[in-house]
């Protein structure tokens, strides 16, 4: 504060005015902004629910399908961003033939939808699809942060249909001390909440994620774009990235219900007291290889909350890896393309 | 037939999300700009340059606490630290809104909401007001081998920073999560009890 001067601090401001001034023309004038890069093909669909299958990128691509599965919560094209940018391009060039569920935005008409219907229904057709389409009775499986819990329910009860699990990002034991999402809902009358609005609207998530770093997430972000504005690449990168944070489709209630009471709530996962539908989850029954993906410096999922893993499910061949970043970046970081792709790839290719 | 990528335009951007910060950093700025004249004029007058900064930020102190006792004062400076409590009432005018005629009971429930706004509110502000002192504590600490700002942008950064610190710090206590579970139990409860979903 002593080193510059208030006339110091009026050119700062004035240069940052023009700055906005022009940048704001070029927001306008940025064009389409573009998510989702690799080629994919339609080859299930059922309610809302769309089956992809990523163009393989090899003439030969490994014979075991693998299925993605990703939250239900923001939207999957984060795994392939852009081109340089794209998890599952990496994945791609390794010579897996990828696969991947896109819940689609859940409406009204999802509002009764439970985790059975997501956990026996829709992941558990889609594992059908695949086994039948490429003629294998088993097929790898990833699932992704709240997608790799539904990818470990469906594993725990049907493991004869899945050869390989990964798990990134994933939580497992939600009540370590240090997960702030547990400490958020722990107060929250979630019966009240989905019977007063059904499905819970995502802008009421998206408020319980910004709310963890708001003076970054939503003041100092926006002061930052300034200084790019006049760069279409990198302008064209923030915007793309906007539109993922704020592309939060609505949680089917009874979904929403089960999940954020048994899950965050009461921690049933670890204690083997998850029912879905009329099925008790026993991690332990887990038994194929599992390879545990997760980030060092998450602060939706701490390592802590996905480690557990390690002690509650039945695989004798385990394995974790320990991703030096966050939550995002394991996703779209420099880092993540060079490390986490081939890791999977050659933990699969092994097995 | 393969499938269009996921597109949108520019428009798609909430660009208003942009200006409103750009607006409130300006104010910041300008705060910034008024506290140095002030801040040069007391070190002409003060040799003690610790005395000095402490005068500064008291005075940095009361224009954040008159933002809190009434935003309409500076509502740009209030916006500084107000941030999270305007993610949430974006994100409740998303929402059906709350019946208009309200029944008593409905009329107590929707006071019972005002004050955990409030409470929620009080929280914010204490977060805020702590970050100052951490912020002062850090230029102390930078007078002697670590840089202090250089620029209206550092110093921003820096309160950037202690905010975070502190909110973070408020975040994980265990009476943020009861105000703001409460938050959310109040709105709800403002709804009929049948709900609102078809």
């Amino acid at each position: 504060m002593i080193q510059f001067s208030p006339e110091q601090i009026t050119e700062e401001l004035q240069e940052f005015a023009a700055r906005l001034a022009q940048g704001a023309k070029m927001l306008g004038e940025v064009g389409e902004i573009e998510a989702g890069v690799s080629p994919r093909d339609p080859v299930y669909q059922e309610d809302k629910l769309t089956l992809y299958r990523y163009r393989p990128r090899v003439a030969q691509p490994h014979p075991v399908p693998l299925l993605i599965v990703y939250a239900l919560v923001n939207r999957p094209y984060m795994m392939d961003l852009q081109e340089d940018r794209s998890l599952i391009r990496g994945l791609l060039d390794a010579g897996l033939d990828v696969y991947l569920i896109d819940w689609g935005y859940a409406d009204a008409e999802d509002r009764w939808l439970t985790l059975g219907d997501y956990v026996h229904r829709y992941i558990g057709h889609c594992v059908d699809v695949l086994r039948e389409r490429c003629a294998q009775d088993t097929i790898n499986l990833l699932g992704v942060c709240q997608g790799g819990a539904l990818s470990l329910c469906f594993a725990a009860l049907y493991p004869a249909k899945i050869r390989n699990l990964i798990t990134m990002v994933t939580p497992v034991d939600f009540h370590t001390p240090d997960n702030l999402l547990t400490h958020l809902i722990r107060h929250v009358e979630v019966d009240a909440l989905v019977d007063t609005f059904g499905n819970l609207p995502g802008q009421m998530l998206n408020f319980t994620f910004l709310s963890l770093s708001p003076f970054r997430l939503t003041g100092q972000k926006y002061v930052d774009v300034v200084d790019i504005l006049d760069d279409v690449q990198a302008l064209k990168n923030f915007l793309r990235m906007e539109k993922w944070i704020f592309d939060s489709p609505d949680q089917a209630g009874e979904a929403f219900r089960q999940f954020a009471k048994e899950f965050f709530q009461q921690n049933k996962l670890v204690r083997g007291e998850v029912m879905i539908g009329e099925q008790r989850v026993e991690l332990r029954n887990i038994t194929m290889p599992v390879l545990n993906v997760y980030a060092t410096q998450d602060h939706l999922v701490p390592p802590a909350a996905s480690k557990a893993l390690a002690e509650h499910c039945g695989s004798r061949d385990y394995s974790e890896f320990s991703f030096k970043g966050g939550h995002i970046g394991i996703y779209v970081s420099s880092r993540a393309q060079r490390e986490v792709p081939p890791t999977i790839a050659s933990w699969l290719l092994e097995r | 037939m393969a499938d269009q990528t996921i597109k949108s335009d520019a428009g798609m951007f909430d660009v208003e999300l942009l200006l409103k910060q750009a607006r409130t950093y300006l104010a910041f700025g300008e705060q910034t700009r008024q506290f140095a004249e002030r801040f040069q004029e007391s070190l002409r007058n003060e040799a003690d340059w610790v005395k000095a900064l402490r005068q500064h930020f008291d005075l940095f102190r009361e224009a954040m606490a008159q933002s809190a006792a009434d935003p309409n004062v500076n509502p740009e400076l209030a916006r500084l630290w107000t941030l999270n409590l305007d993610t949430w009432q974006q994100a409740v005018t998303s929402l059906p809104p709350v019946p208009f005629a309200l029944p008593d009971q409905q009329g107590a429930a929707w006071g019972d909401y005002q004050r955990a706004q409030a409470d929620y509110l009080e929280l914010l502000r204490q977060a805020a007001l702590a970050a100052l002192d951490l912020m002062e504590q850090r230029l102390h600490e930078q007078t002697g081998d670590a840089q202090p700002p250089g620029s209206l942008r550092g110093l921003y950064n820096l309160w950037v920073d202690c905010n975070e610190e502190t909110y973070g710090r408020m975040l994980r206590s265990p009476e943020y999560s009861l105000v703001s579970g409460r938050l959310f139990n109040t709105l709800f409860a403002c709804y009929p009890k049948d709900g609102i979903h078809p």
